[in-house]
């Protein structure tokens, strides 16, 4: 039983709809609302935002803040998109109606309850052999007491490159729910950054999901601070040979903060390699879910998949669950994964004390340092340099119980 | 400058140092040589504050301070530095920013401003240059995927950096060819001077060819048994320590 969930279907059969959506809103009623019992939400419960109501937004947002790049930024202010005036050749930014998904498979129901309450889909296209230099920038802000819907899908022509940074910002009460399909053609090189940059008062539902062509490749990188619940399912499916998916994802949960993140990279098909790399730092009483799936098919010969998760537990209040899956049907693949939970290095921090330095300031080091490391990867410096004092500041605060 | 005087200290259950005495004066370089397991790297921790290593009784100060009253980052402000036998790999903390803070930490404690920035990198490149390592080191992890000698030398920088009255280096010259030892040998006697002292820590002569030293001691089962001029170490060398322990029992 789900007050939030009843009201949400109601709001979303006022319509208009389009067929696409009429047949969501279909599959919506047929689908129960997820309890602890359900697999892949067992270790988040939905029970607070069952009886949130929230209105819709009705103020214009501002831009949030971001890095010291030249970006091409689209911003969702609560109902509608504010698209750039102007656009470098290759691209095209436009709006759609809703009707149908590029790559999100319908298993997730907040993915259908996106689709049910999205007016329009931000419809990002890039043309074949385009390079698009300049980074698109998707901003959502949290506008009080509303929740916002936001869709985006982005095709990626046939050895076409380009930076999509979808950021979601602001920390007051409220819902965001922003689902992003790709759609990467052969040769292709998608870049793409999530920021879910949002505090302890808010809702953060969405997912990423990303469809490989032959010879294309990811490097995704998310970074999220938690929020009073934040749940993203990310898909990368391995639909065309020789892929390659680099997904790192960094979160940093203090308080009573709630991060829940769950991957599955399907690899259908032959001679694809899955880079993914997930850390994460729970402090106080906050809680992490990861649950990172690999799916070899049977045909997926000569695959490569490496998953690894490493965390940090700064408090014995805090909980972490984590759960690698391997699923392999091939028998020619390598396939690796590792997941681990500990407490700080003490010969490291015994280290740096002996140079003069604080136990506390070593400690802040420290924990940077274990994100850090995938955060020297992102390929965008300014992005990282933004980042960094961020994630910083985050650590000073984070309290060790 | 340093003084120990009847020192006992264990690790968990075992007691390794037994009522270990030594004075360093201003200027001083003292070696101490040994066979393994006297208790010459836990001299070193036990004096730098290393969780785990427990002193029983005894006392060790610097320049006035009770040492073992002191934080391990508290006995780095009193002008304590140990070059250590294994430096360890700090992924993701890049070699400068590890200099900043440390520089910054010992300059806040004696009631002086952080140094800048530009300042902070043209001195730590300078000490590059002079202890060989290439700048490009410190924007990498801190001793992140160095060899063996490069960590040493690592070592020698942070050093230099830092200007401690008293340093100790454990076993600096293991694992290190000859090339790299004279590298480490050379930034060492650059940092000599009448106000720092020095307690070298090795297992072999061969690093004191290069650090000539003013006393020789040797530390067997906890407690030095037996101290002298660099003759001491040639004696050594030759002999072997059992001849010692065969003199001493």
């Amino acid at each position: 039983m789900s007050h939030w969930f009843d009201r949400t279907q109601d709001a979303a059969k006022r319509g208009p709809l389009t067929q696409f959506q009429a047949k969501q809103l279909q599959v919506l009623a047929n689908t129960a609302w997820p309890s602890r019992k359900t697999e892949a939400w067992r270790y988040t419960s939905l029970f607070g935002l069952a009886e949130e109501q929230f209105a819709a937004p009705s103020q214009q947002l501002s831009n949030p803040d971001f890095a010291d790049i030249e970006t091409i930024d689209v911003l969702f202010d609560g109902e509608e998109w504010q698209l750039p005036t102007s656009l470098p050749k290759g691209l095209s930014i436009s709006l759609e109606t809703v009707d149908t998904a590029l790559t999100k498979p319908d298993h997730h129901i907040f993915g259908l309850i996106n689709d049910t309450r999205t007016q329009q889909s931000l419809t990002i296209k890039v043309a074949e052999s385009a390079t698009i230099t300049q980074p698109i920038r998707i901003a959502v802000a949290a506008q009080l007491n509303c929740e916002q819907f936001a869709r985006v899908t982005a095709e990626l022509g046939n050895n076409s490159q380009c930076t999509v940074i979808e950021q979601l910002a602001g920390n007051s009460e409220g819902l965001s729910s922003l689902f992003c399909e790709y759609d990467v053609a052969d040769s292709a090189h998608l870049n793409h950054y999530r920021f879910q940059l949002q505090g302890d008062l808010h809702y953060s539902i969405g997912g990423n999901h990303i469809r490989l062509g032959n010879h294309s490749q990811l490097d995704s990188h998310v970074v999220g601070f938690g929020s009073k619940l934040s749940r993203l399912d990310i898909d990368v499916e391995h639909a065309g040979e020789h892929a390659q998916a680099n997904l790192n994802a960094i979160f940093l949960l203090d308080g009573k903060e709630h991060f829940d993140l769950h991957t599955t990279i399907e690899h259908a098909m032959p001679n694809g390699t899955t880079e993914e790399n997930v850390r994460g730092i729970v402090a106080d009483r906050s809680k992490a879910t990861f649950n990172g799936r690999i799916h070899i098919h049977r045909d997926a010969q000569k695959t490569l998949a490496e998953l690894n998760n490493r965390n940090l537990l700064m408090s014995r209040n805090a909980e972490l669950n984590t759960k690698p899956e391997l699923e392999i049907y091939a028998d020619d693949v390598r396939c690796a994964h590792g997941a681990t939970v500990a407490e700080l290095d003490e010969k490291s921090m015994y280290y740096l004390t002996s140079r003069g330095i604080s136990r506390q300031d070593a400690q802040i080091m420290l924990n940077f340092g274990f994100i850090n490391e995938l955060v020297d990867q992102m390929q965008h410096e300014a992005v990282a340099e933004w980042l960094r004092p961020q994630l910083r500041q985050r650590f000073a605060q984070m309290k060790q119980v | 400058m340093l003084s120990i005087k009847n020192l006992h200290a264990r690790v968990e259950e075992k007691t390794i140092l037994k009522g270990l005495n030594l004075e360093v004066k201003p200027g001083e370089v003292h070696a101490i040589m040994g066979p393994n397991g006297a208790g010459k790297s836990t001299l070193g921790y036990v004096l730098s504050g290393r969780e785990g290593y427990e002193v029983e009784s005894g006392s060790a100060s610097l320049n006035d301070a009770d040492l073992l009253d002191l934080e391990a980052e508290e006995r780095a402000h009193a002008g304590l530095f140990l070059a250590f036998q294994y430096p360890v790999e700090i992924p993701g903390v890049s070699n400068l920013e590890f200099l900043k803070a440390a520089v910054d930490a010992n300059r806040a404690a004696k009631g002086l401003e952080p140094m800048s920035s530009k300042e902070l990198l043209k001195t730590a490149k300078e000490v590059c240059k002079e202890v060989d390592l290439p700048i490009a080191f410190l924007k990498r992890g801190v001793n992140e995927g160095f060899s063996g000698g490069e960590k040493k030398r690592n070592e020698i920088m942070q050093m230099m950096m830092l200007k401690p009255s008293l340093c100790i280096l454990d076993e600096t010259d293991s694992g290190l060819d000859i090339d790299a030892l004279q590298v480490v040998a050379k930034g060492v006697n650059s940092q000599r001077s009448p106000e720092r002292s020095f307690v070298v820590v090795t297992h072999y002569q061969r690093l004191l060819d290069f650090i000539k030293p003013d006393f020789v001691h040797v530390l067997a089962d906890g407690k030095i048994v037996k101290s002298g001029g660099p003759e001491l170490a040639l004696e050594l060398e030759k002999h072997g320590y059992a001849w010692l322990e065969e003199k001493s029992a």
